[in-house]
């Protein structure tokens, strides 16, 4: 059934909690950390906040990024389970996606295979993301908590590798934003109020609408009102 | 005095009176300590606090010959040659003086703990409070002015010992001799291969036993992530901040200018 006519539901509302969840944390752990990546660019946030009032802060949000996909197993399992089994089922049509992927961001309109729930590089946002979060955690929390417990001479290393995992995840979730916002501001929908408009489903998921399709879960005779 | 200083700890004469641990308080106006519980035991300080830049480390243990041993040590800042803390504080907040003591400057210090973490003897500690990272700075200020540091001075045992590097590295070599007649394995810390991965250390140990027994580490190294962190990690992510900006402005721009010539 769509929603209203128009919409194909995609996420559960415990689902679209976590991933603001995570992004916030994401992006605030960034931001309390950034005088310490540049003191002379973003110092003044230290001056600006306080020195405690942003390493606490630091911790605050670090143990938020920590429990959210701990709290996904509960209210968010299927939407997490389709994370894991979308990105283990990487297949040659992504690979095609990710080809063709940067004459469609360039404004053109080449053919792309049909895409399934995650199309190839969503898949591999998610693949990062979460061997980010890995890295992220372990070397934080080693940070944070080793002193006395383990040796420097492996910390020392931490804080490099804590920064390097920090830039890349960045880097990606600006890349993760503007496509969302800036190329395809429809899919936005889908982590405000769990749906997507039924043509940009089609387009976009096709795989996964002909899914729904062959499940019962929306009809053709739906889909063909809600485009016209 | 811009002469290199030295202090040299002779493990060998320590009675463990902790006179020194006082002296350090008093020059340093550093209240009493509570942190560690009495529990009978005769270490007064688990480790290093930030109220406590200078601990006699005191250590039971029985040797293969199933002998009982009291094992002292004087802990503090090793005030090393190439120090680990000063390389990657984040703020420059730390620096090595001529007369080779490393000092912590509390108003550039933003209490990130950097200093702890890469520091091979684990010295630094961040004091909660002020947010501000503090050790033992080799009473710099005394050493300036003509005095010898605190806990030298009021070692009546003459364990400790301050002077110039050579005249401590050659009081160093004078006493190792007399300490090896009784003890075998005794060695030199801070001077010569021991310490050569943080460059040497301004704090010199005649130590009875091997490094390990008194808690210090047998090869510390000034760790090679802090140049990845400073010389390659820090410099790239700047670049790549700028260009990640740029690039999705000009994408921006670009998307919309190709997208209308298809249209
Ligand atoms: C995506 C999440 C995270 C980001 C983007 C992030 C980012 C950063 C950055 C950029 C630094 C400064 C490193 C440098 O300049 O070399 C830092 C420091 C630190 N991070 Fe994280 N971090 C994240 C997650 C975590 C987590 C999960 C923990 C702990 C469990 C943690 C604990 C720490 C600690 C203790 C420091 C040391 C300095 C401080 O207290 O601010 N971080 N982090
Ligand atoms: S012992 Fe640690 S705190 Fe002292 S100078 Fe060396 S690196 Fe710095
Ligand atoms: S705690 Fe202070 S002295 Fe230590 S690394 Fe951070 S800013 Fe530098
Ligand atoms: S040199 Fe000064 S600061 Fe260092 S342990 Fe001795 S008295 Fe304390």
């Amino acid at each position: 059934m769509l929603v209203d006519k128009k919409f194909v539901p995609r996420h559960k509302a415990g689902f679209v909690l976590c991933h603001w969840l995570n992004g916030i944390s994401f992006l605030m752990l960034f931001i309390t950390a950034l005088p310490l990546y540049d003191p002379n660019y973003f110092g003044f946030l230290y001056n600006a906040l306080g020195t405690s009032t942003l390493q606490n802060a630091h911790k605050f949000f670090a143990v938020i990024f920590i429990v959210t996909p701990i709290i996904g197993l509960f209210i968010a399992r299927d939407g997490y389970s389709m994370l894991i089994g979308q990105v283990l089922k990487f297949n040659k049509d992504d690979m095609t996606f990710l080809v063709k992927f940067p004459g469609e961001l360039l404004g053109q309109d080449p053919k792309m295979p049909k895409q399934g729930f995650y199309n190839g590089g969503e898949k591999m946002n998610i693949a990062l993301q979460m061997a980010l979060w890995c890295v992220l955690v372990c070397s934080g929390l080693v940070l944070w908590l080793g002193s006395g417990i383990i040796d420097n001479s492996v910390r020392a290393w931490m804080i490099p590798v804590h920064s390097i995992a920090a830039g890349i995840g960045f880097a990606a979730a600006l890349g993760h934003i503007y496509l969302a916002v800036g190329v395809n501001p429809d899919s936005l929908q889908g982590m405000k109020n769990g749906t997507i408009k039924a043509d940009y489903a089609m387009h976009h998921h096709g795989a996964w609408v002909d899914e729904l399709v062959a499940e019962g879960k929306v009809t053709k005779k739906e889909l063909e009102e809600a485009v016209h | 005095m811009a002469k290199e200083m030295a202090m040299l700890h002779d493990v060998a004469r320590c009675s463990a009176c902790r006179a020194c641990m006082v002296a350090c308080k008093q020059w340093h106006n550093l209240p009493a300590d509570f942190s560690t519980p009495f529990e009978g035991q005769y270490q007064s300080h688990a480790d290093l606090t930030s109220k406590t830049y200078n601990l006699i480390k005191m250590n039971e243990r029985t040797d293969k010959d199933g002998k009982f041993h009291w094992d002292f040590i004087k802990i503090q800042c090793m005030h090393c040659q190439d120090p680990a803390c000063m390389k990657g504080c984040p703020e420059g907040a730390i620096s090595r003086l001529d007369s080779g003591a490393v000092v912590i400057d509390e108003e550039k210090c933003v209490g990130c703990g950097y200093c702890t973490t890469n520091c091979p003897f684990n010295v630094p500690r961040v004091d909660p409070d002020r947010n501000k990272s503090t050790k033992c700075d080799l009473c710099f200020d005394r050493i300036e002015n003509g005095m010898i540091p605190s806990c030298a001075k009021t070692c009546t045992a003459q364990a400790i010992d301050f002077g110039t590097i050579e005249e401590m590295t050659a009081l160093a070599n004078k006493r190792i001799e007399e300490v090896k007649k009784d003890f075998p394995n005794a060695n030199l810390y801070g001077i010569g291969p021991a310490t050569e991965g943080v460059g040497g250390t301004h704090m010199m140990y005649v130590l009875p036993e091997k490094p390990s027994v008194y808690g210090l580490p047998e090869n510390p190294k000034t760790p090679a992530s802090i140049d990845l962190w400073k010389d390659v990690v820090r410099p790239i992510g700047k670049i790549a901040g700028v260009g990640a900006a740029a690039g999705i402005a000009g994408l921006f721009v670009l998307s919309k200018m190709m997208g209308k010539k298809n249209h």
